[in-house]
């Protein structure tokens, strides 16, 4: 049972992580936009916010293809305010 | 003038004419890993990154595309006038120019340099490529020319630790607090009577400066005379070609035999400690027999962009361009379409960006067209596995037979493109011409710190495909292949009762005739999202298909026993010509900025997939 549901949150993280990786650029930008100003206002979450949201949003500004390192270690042409 | 707002850090723009060194001193201002090359073209957007400043401050440095004047011909140039113009939405006007310009061309870069000092930005020329000024010869007053510019001149060397020393010293915010620009740039196209002037400016200030030009180099001389030549130039490119893929067969052979082997020792081993479930059959059918298939490839990959790093490092591709202009005008498309193109053969996203440097839309429009029929890396572990399952490795006089059908294989993508080209200047009322004016740079050799960290990059762009979208669909595709589990007494492999297997029956009949069985069928589904996913969709899905066997790592002898060489083929014709890459059509739809030109394209791209591969596998059935 235990392998069963270990199993089945790989699958749904899977399923999950797919649709966010061909997702396009834009729904993703505006899906983390929404979730850092959920996170701004939950002083809890602003750890979480600065290392790992906030990085991720201005690499989704910055690059419209994930699969290309056009962009790799550089910040976003036009960082979000 | 408008009024803007000065900020705490420092906002620094890097311009000069294209293949100037703009971006190798960039990244050594900043830390960046973008890419250079030894051609110009290769940035064709806006990059920032920072830098700390001696006084803890933040200098914020732009490096923009290069360009010959601020009257531009082509999209990346007026990206470059806009954003020294504060015409970019919510980004000012840099507050310092450094102005690079090589000093083994020293004339081509003043002009623009006396262009950008019109503007009346605070501003230092940044003379760069110092050293090979010197052995070439070049003498420049450089005290002279910066009194006579009014600006701090110094010297430059981006491609060395160290060699951007001084301009560092010279950017410190500190020296430019009272010059900090509290004014918008104004700038109106030159007319002729201006360019006359700038001309007139830029004799007197060599004159003044004592500039004597670089001495001839005899060696380049030689070099130029065979690889310019319209015969044996062309025969030096094939051969170097031939040569890639040969290499990329023959060297690569060992490391994926280890890589191989470790991912078959892999799945024994975890088959063998896991007890049977769904973790076990996850893990080993799904994971190590999907992803694991395309890790494989990571030699071959890696021996194609030592290749092209080698080429684009050495100075020999604008070379090749010069060669086949008369070729690709002959087929409607501008000669400056060739830098585009090759590009497209790391990845046709890059490639259609690159698309900008094109000044005519037509012209841009085909080539933007027509990149994706180059072969681009995704495709090669498809091409791979499918000539290492069924062509065999002999010898064909000093060639490898396999390193042979690699190369007609990359071959007939170029060929399909200039047809389509050829079609959409006779069809399509595309008949501009414009002839290639390309800066022909010096050879060089090339930099072994750029090849590692070129290579290094494209190891993290691999791993980070195979770990992150590959991995991802392996998992829903194993998910897809096992559920709903086969109906009491049924006899045949689960995977046949699965969502994917009746999938594949149904997609089977658009397929079959291409000679596409069941499996192929579900594999090019996922393979719409990354090409290469096809290779992991197949391992999955025959490991599935296995009942139990385990053919992690050894999907190979599995093609080898189960598919035709007709169906094969066609399988490697349909990946010749189908546009299996959501992001490229993304990309045509960004810098089209139209449904219209993606729609178009994946249509005819997968009419032309479709029938090229109908034509494959009944000409080689019926042969057979």
């Amino acid at each position: 049972m235990a392998q069963q549901i270990l199993v089945a949150a790989i699958v749904v993280v899977a399923f999950m992580a797919s649709a966010w990786k061909l997702a396009p650029a834009r729904r993703r930008l505006r899906v983390l936009l929404a979730l850092d100003g959920w996170a701004a206002r939950h002083p809890r979450l602003a750890g979480w916010r600065e290392r790992i949201l906030k990085p991720r949003l201005a690499r989704a500004a910055g690059t419209g293809c994930a699969g290309c390192a056009a962009n790799v270690g550089v910040r976003p042409q036009h960082p979000p305010r | 003038m408008d009024a803007v707002v000065s900020t705490p850090s420092l906002l620094i723009a890097l311009i000069g004419v294209p293949n100037c060194g703009k971006t190798a001193l960039f990244n050594r201002l900043t830390g960046s890993r973008q890419k250079v090359a030894n051609y110009p073209g290769v940035t064709v957007e806006r990059r920032e990154g920072e830098r700390a400043a001696l006084d803890g401050r933040v200098l914020r440095i732009l490096d923009l595309p290069g360009t010959y004047s601020l009257s531009p011909t082509t999209l990346d140039e007026a990206i470059t006038r806009d954003v020294l113009l504060g015409r970019v939405a919510d980004a000012p006007a840099p507050e310092l120019v450094v102005c690079v310009v090589d000093a083994v061309h020293l004339p081509i870069g003043l002009r623009l340099a006396l262009e950008v000092k019109r503007l009346g930005l605070p501003m230092v020329l940044a003379l760069n490529r110092m050293d090979v000024a010197a052995k070439r010869g070049v003498h420049i007053d450089m005290a002279r020319l910066a009194t006579e510019l009014g600006v701090p001149v110094l010297p430059t060397i981006a491609v060395k630790r160290g060699g951007a020393d001084a301009l560092i010293e010279a950017i410190q915010p500190a020296r430019w607090e009272h010059h900090r620009s509290i004014a918008v740039p104004v700038w109106q196209d030159a007319t002729a009577e201006d360019a006359e002037q700038t001309q007139i400016d830029l004799r007197g200030l060599l004159a003044a400066v004592g500039y004597s030009a670089p001495k001839e180099s005899q060696w380049m001389a030689r070099f130029d005379a065979v690889l310019l030549h319209p015969l044996y130039g062309l025969a030096v490119l094939i051969a170097v070609m031939f040569v890639m893929f040969q290499a990329v067969f023959s060297w690569a052979e060992a490391p994926m035999d280890w890589i191989d082997g470790g991912m078959a020792w892999l799945g024994e081993f975890t088959a063998a400690h896991l007890p049977e479930g769904p973790l076990s059959s996850l893990l080993v059918n799904g994971i190590i027999g999907g992803a694991g298939a395309v890790l494989v490839f990571l030699p071959q990959i890696l021996i194609l962009f030592l290749f092209i790093l080698v080429l684009e490092d050495s100075g020999y591709l604008p070379r090749a361009a010069y060669l086949l202009d008369r070729m690709m005008g002959g087929v409607g498309l501008s000669g400056r379409a060739f830098i585009p193109l090759l590009s497209s053969f790391a990845c046709a996203i890059p490639g259609i960006m690159a698309a900008r440097t094109i000044p005519g839309w037509r012209d841009r429009l085909t080539t933007i067209m027509i990149a994706p029929l180059m072969t681009c890396s995704a495709r090669l572990p498809v091409y791979a596995l499918l000539i290492g399952a069924l062509i065999p490795a002999t010898a064909v006089g000093p060639f490898n037979l396999r390193g042979l059908v690699m190369f007609v294989l990359y071959v007939a993508g170029i060929v399909a493109a200039l047809a389509v080209a050829w079609v959409m200047k006779h069809f399509a009322g595309v008949r501009q011409y414009s002839p290639l004016m390309l800066e022909l740079p010096d050879y060089q050799w090339p930099h072994a710190g750029n090849l590692l960290l070129g290579l290094w990059e494209r190891v993290k762009i691999f791993l980070s495909r195979v770990g992150g979208i590959i991995l991802a669909l392996m998992i829903v595709l194993w998910f897809l292949s096992s559920y709903p589990a086969p109906p009491e007494g049924a006899t045949g492999p689960p995977i046949q009762y699965s969502f994917a297997g009746k999938l594949g029956a149904m997609l089977e009949y658009l397929f079959a005739p291409i000679g596409f069985n069941w499996q192929i069928s579900i594999a090019v589904v996922p393979g719409l999202a990354a090409r290469e996913v096809a290779v992991g969709a197949l391992g999955t899905v025959y490991a599935m298909s296995a009942a139990g066997d385990d053919v992690a790592g050894q999907l190979e002898p599995v093609i080898a026993a189960t598919w035709s060489l007709a169906t094969a083929c066609s399988l490697l014709a349909w990946y010749v010509f189908a546009p299996q890459c959501l992001s490229t059509l993304a990309v045509v739809k960004r810098e089209t900025n139209s449904w219209r030109y993606p729609i178009i394209m994946a249509a005819y791209l997968f009419a032309l997939a479709y029938v090229a591969s109908f034509v494959t596998y009944r000409a080689i059935g019926a042969l057979a």
